[in-house]
């Protein structure tokens, strides 16, 4: 608004310079003798075309171009207000492109372009070892060695964060939940980000912690300001942290967080390094994740080639020789490509690329409807020549409505993407690890903006490039709508129509194919009920019962407690329930020799997991052979254990009867107890609907004591409460947590779902895909199915006078809607056998998705052929009535 | 329509003229539209009337060029009018026209004195 009072100033300045002007023209004539009259003449007379003068100099400033372009802008609100219909189907049909691919694109903007909190966040690197039996991370004395000998890497850094595990701050007013990874200290530098305030660890050889700092912790900006209120006194002040006291001696800068996926707000603690770490151990050496720094824009591959030449010794130096083929290689990955994994990424390209296909055949539909609203504009165009417009005006006011249309389309866009953010938040969310609120953000904002510029460009430039090629004087003379004019629009329209139905087609097929794989993953046999299971991921407060017995001081009262709430049926434990995902214990035999037997025993790999022994009677597990867990099995009596029927086909390396495992001893719970195998479970799926089952030993949590080798990590870290219900879950999810509260304060924050859930999010991706496609495919058929109606019966409309003709001369009503059918068949025809081969290609980017069903499933392709043919013809079939329809003594009547 | 830095037309005869003669006259001082007229007409000897439909535009591209300035001030005789003034880019601008244009008059020149030396039929 500045601008155009700055403008007006200026234009009032100029007349006044003129006026000035002549009044010193017509002074200095009448000093010389001139009569007033004759002054005033001769001076305008002199001076010549005021408007021209005016006219010219206007264009010499730089805010003419505005003025022209706010009176564009108005006139062709003008225009679009004249014909509301068309304005509203326009806009409607591009929000729903735009609004699906802005939704998607601020996903992928917070998945894969987000930045991360350090300092040239590319050039990190995540170190870890790799052999036989996958990838794990490495122990210091390795580490020690790559720091020593590499080139390639700087400031080998390392840490251990478990992303799960909660720790407990404890505060003046309350308990805070952090998570609290244990860092080296260069860790921080490698990361390029110095502490806000106070110090890091000291170093006291390169990388290790001096012991003096032991008791120090390092916080995060968000415990700093939400727990201590951002007060600089903080450094040096003591807190207590699980159990322990720690001093605080540094702050990080906002925004930092490492490592990243938890929206737990972190502390840092100091990794310690002690004779654990310095002699080489079988399998007791604590390992630690590894983090360094490439060269600035160096490649990965050097790097690569000499951790490996450097691990070649490495591994020579482990004192089993079966362990050198677990830590032969290196696996180096740029520490953001570790953050989103693989199929993640595949997974938001597609549904990203499903949404642009969204957005194109919203942009030609439009285009198709422009095109016929620019034939019905002809005269107009015409006139606007005739009167002295230029093509090149032409053409700008047509883009300027474009570009009107467009961006009314992507505000209201915006509006939809915003509430299909909203819908699908929980999905998105969890599917894609985000952490902070999805709504659309500035790079989001400036990606619409783009959106909307190549839109109007799409839908405009065509009509555009029509008008301004067009002759005016043929428009000007016919008196009545064109006929016989603008076959080569028609042809465009129709080729755009076609192209319509091949995009659909392609959307449907993929929705097709997912909705196929749901089905399926919902009739996969689980091995276990759903239905009216409740379950609590507890957060355990291990360190309150640091020399006691967990087992029978926290769980067992517990649960004895939740069984007896109204409407429980039974309740239970288990370290992880079945596709609970939240831990992982793996289980492996340590059996020596080199007999076959040995050799394939030593490379099992079992889920472990420590079960109660009602967990039955929720679940329902079936046993194939022995029996489960029971109220006799404790802790006095004889250590028993249950494996799976894959443990048994591992063990033995064929297909014997599952009953001969039974009495045999597979593990020790301490020196004295030896636990004998009782019973084989059928086996369930454990980590995801889609995997089949693992090998799998459970043992019975009553018998779990503190001298158990397992005990801290299995009964510590991780614990499910399962409870079944004979009433509806909703009715069970007040009392709950009281009773949880009730046996530790800190349980009252646990995570609590239903088994059904936790099912349904075992296949999320594929849900979430599904029911986006659906979207998309749904309102891509709905646009195709307009834009063949609006194709057809424009053209039914602008024969009327031929189809007239042909009945008066005696062609039969059907062969005349057989002349429209005709067309829509052509069209149906071409672009679905283009649509099935774009489809062939591009559902193999789905084929990750994709459960007992292949990307190029003959089923789905004929299906969803056939439901857009009988979706195209249904739309053929009202203007092929109307041409049928046509009376022909109206039809010449009109002209 | 002008772009923002093409200064359009530099080398066409008529318009550089111009320019240079309106800088040329405002080096006596500063002056509104209707003094540049007056004195360029005294000047020629009342040969040269400049179109005020020219003038105008003129001034607001040398303005705009950043050559000239301008501000409102009061005449001798009590008007209020806009003075404009010719800036120091304004003089380097006017140096490269005049050498320009010696140039070029030199060239005319002394094509124009050459004597016609083809062969006649």
């Amino acid at each position: 608004m500045r601008l155009l009072r700055v403008f007006e100033r200026r234009k009032q300045d100029l007349e006044e310079e003129i006026q000035t002007h002549i009044r010193m023209d017509v002074q200095a004539r009448i000093d010389r003798g001139e009569s007033r009259v004759e002054a005033e003449e001769a001076a305008r007379r002199e001076f010549g075309n005021l408007a021209l003068v005016r006219d010219v100099t206007h264009d010499h400033w730089r805010w003419n171009r505005l003025e022209r372009l706010a009176e564009n802008l108005s006139y062709a609100f003008r225009v679009l207000k004249r014909s509301p219909g068309f304005s509203i189907t326009v806009i409607l049909t591009l929000a729903v492109g735009i609004g699906a691919t802005c939704a998607m694109f601020t996903v992928v903007d917070r998945v894969l372009l987000r930045s991360l909190p350090f300092e040239q966040p590319h050039d990190l690197v995540e170190i870890l070892e790799s052999g036989k039996h996958g990838v794990t991370p490495g122990p210091y004395l390795d580490i020690q060695q790559w720091q020593k000998r590499s080139h390639t890497l700087h400031s080998i850094a390392y840490f251990s964060a478990n992303l799960i595990r909660v720790s407990f701050l404890e505060g003046s007013d309350g308990t805070t939940h952090v998570s609290a990874p244990l860092v080296s200290a260069n860790l921080f530098e490698t990361l390029g980000v110095r502490p806000a305030l106070g110090r890091g660890f000291q170093e006291q050889a390169s990388s290790v912690v001096d012991p003096q700092d032991a008791h120090s912790i390092i916080l995060s900006d968000a415990v700093w300001r939400g727990v201590y209120g951002g007060q600089s006194s903080i450094l040096g002040k003591v807190v207590r942290l699980d159990g322990n006291w720690f001093t605080v001696v540094g702050v990080m800068p906002r925004g930092f967080t490492f490592p990243l996926g938890t929206a737990l707000p972190a502390i840092w603690k100091p990794i310690i390094i002690g004779d654990a770490d310095t002699k080489r151990l079988d399998n007791g050496n604590p390992s630690y994740q590894a983090i360094a720094r490439l060269d600035k824009g160096k490649d990965l591959s050097p790097a690569q080639a000499e951790l490996n030449v450097i691990q070649a010794d490495v591994a020579e130096s482990y004192k089993n020789p079966d362990d050198h083929e677990d830590v032969s290689e290196i696996r180096l990955k740029r520490y953001d490509d570790t953050l989103v994994n693989s199929k993640v990424r595949t997974a938001l390209l597609a549904l990203f690329g499903a949404s642009g296909l969204l957005w194109l055949i919203a942009c030609l539909n439009v285009t198709s409807l422009m095109l016929a609203r620019a034939t019905s504009r002809q005269r107009e165009i015409a006139v606007r020549g005739a009167l002295g417009a230029s093509r090149w005006q032409i053409v700008l006011q047509l883009l300027i409505e474009g570009l009107l249309l467009s961006g009314c389309g992507s505000l209201l866009g915006l509006a939809l993407a915003a509430s299909m953010l909203k819908i699908f938040e929980h999905g998105l969310t969890s599917q894609f690890s985000i952490h902070e609120r999805l709504a659309p953000n500035l790079p989001v904002l400036a990606g619409l903006l783009l959106l909307t510029l190549v839109s109007s460009l799409l839908i405009s430039i065509w009509p555009a490039i029509g008008a301004a090629r067009a002759d005016i004087e043929p428009a000007l003379r016919q008196g009545s709508p064109q006929q016989g004019m603008g076959r080569a629009k028609h042809r465009t329209r129709a080729f755009l129509v076609v192209t319509e139905i091949a995009l659909s087609l392609t959307l449907l097929v993929g929705c097709g194919l997912l909705l196929r794989t749901i089905y399926a993953l919902r009739h996969v046999p689980l091995g276990f009920r759903t239905e009216h299971v409740i379950v609590a991921n507890m957060t355990i407060p291990s360190y309150k019962f640091a020399g006691k017995n967990m087992t029978t001081q926290l769980y067992q009262p517990l649960v004895d407690r939740v069984k007896h709430l109204p409407g429980v049926e039974s309740a239970s434990l288990m370290t992880q329930v079945p596709l609970g995902n939240t831990f992982h214990m793996m289980f492996s035999l340590g059996d020596s020799g080199n007999s076959p037997d040995a050799i394939r025993r030593r490379n099992l790999r079992a889920e472990f997991r420590a079960v109660g022994p009602e967990m039955q009677r929720v679940f329902g597990f079936s046993m194939v052979r022995g029996r489960f867990f029971n109220e006799q099995d404790t802790a006095a009596s004889q250590a028993v254990v249950i494996v799976n029927r894959a443990f048994v086909k591992a063990y033995y390396g064929d297909e014997r009867d599952p009953g001969s495992i039974i009495g045999e001893h597979l593990l020790s719970l301490d020196s004295k107890r030896k636990a004998q195998v009782i019973g084989v479970l059928d086996n369930e799926r454990q980590v995801s609907v889609e995997k089949q089952s693992m090998p799998e030993v459970e043992v019975c949590i009553p018998q779990i004591t503190p001298d158990t080798g397992f005990y801290s990590g299995a009964e510590g870290v991780a614990m499910d409460l399962a409870v079944r219900t004979k009433l509806s879950p909703s009715a069970i999810y007040q009392e709950l947590p009281e009773v949880m509260r009730g046996a530790s304060p800190d349980l009252a924050a646990s995570n609590f779902t239903t088994m059904d859930q936790i099912v349904e999010d075992s296949f999320g991706s594929q849900q979430l895909a599904a029911e986006l496609l659906e979207i998309f495919a749904g309102s891509a058929l709905l646009l195709c199915i307009a834009g063949i109606y609006g194709l057809l019966a424009y053209l039914v409309a602008q024969r009327t006078r031929e189809m007239g003709l042909r009945i008066a001369l005696g062609a039969q009503r059907s062969n005349v809607m057989w002349l429209v059918l005709r067309q829509a068949g052509w069209m149906l025809l071409a672009g679905l056998s283009i649509g099935v081969g774009i489809a062939y290609l591009s559902t193999q980017g789905l084929r990750t998705f994709l459960y007992d069903v292949k990307s190029n499933d003959p089923w789905t392709m004929v299906a969803v052929t056939l439901v857009l043919m009988v979706g195209g013809l249904a739309a053929s079939w009202l203007p092929a009535r109307r041409a049928a329809g046509v009376d022909p003594m109206e039809a010449l009547r009109t002209e | 329509m002008i772009g923002k830095s093409a200064y359009k037309n530099r080398i066409e005869l008529l318009q550089g003229t111009l320019d240079m003669l309106i800088l040329r006259t405002l080096q006596w001082g500063p002056s509104h539209g209707y003094g540049i007229v007056q004195a360029l007409r005294t000047q020629s000897g009342e040969a040269l009337q400049v179109e005020t439909g020219s003038l105008y535009p003129a001034l607001h591209r040398l303005e705009r060029q950043g050559w000239v300035q301008s501000e409102w001030k009061q005449t001798e005789s009590n008007q209020r009018a806009r003075f404009y003034s010719i800036t120091r880019t304004g003089k380097d601008q006017l140096a490269s026209d005049l050498s320009r244009w010696r140039q070029m008059v030199d060239v005319i020149g002394a094509i124009m004195q050459g004597e016609p030396r083809g062969d006649e039929v």
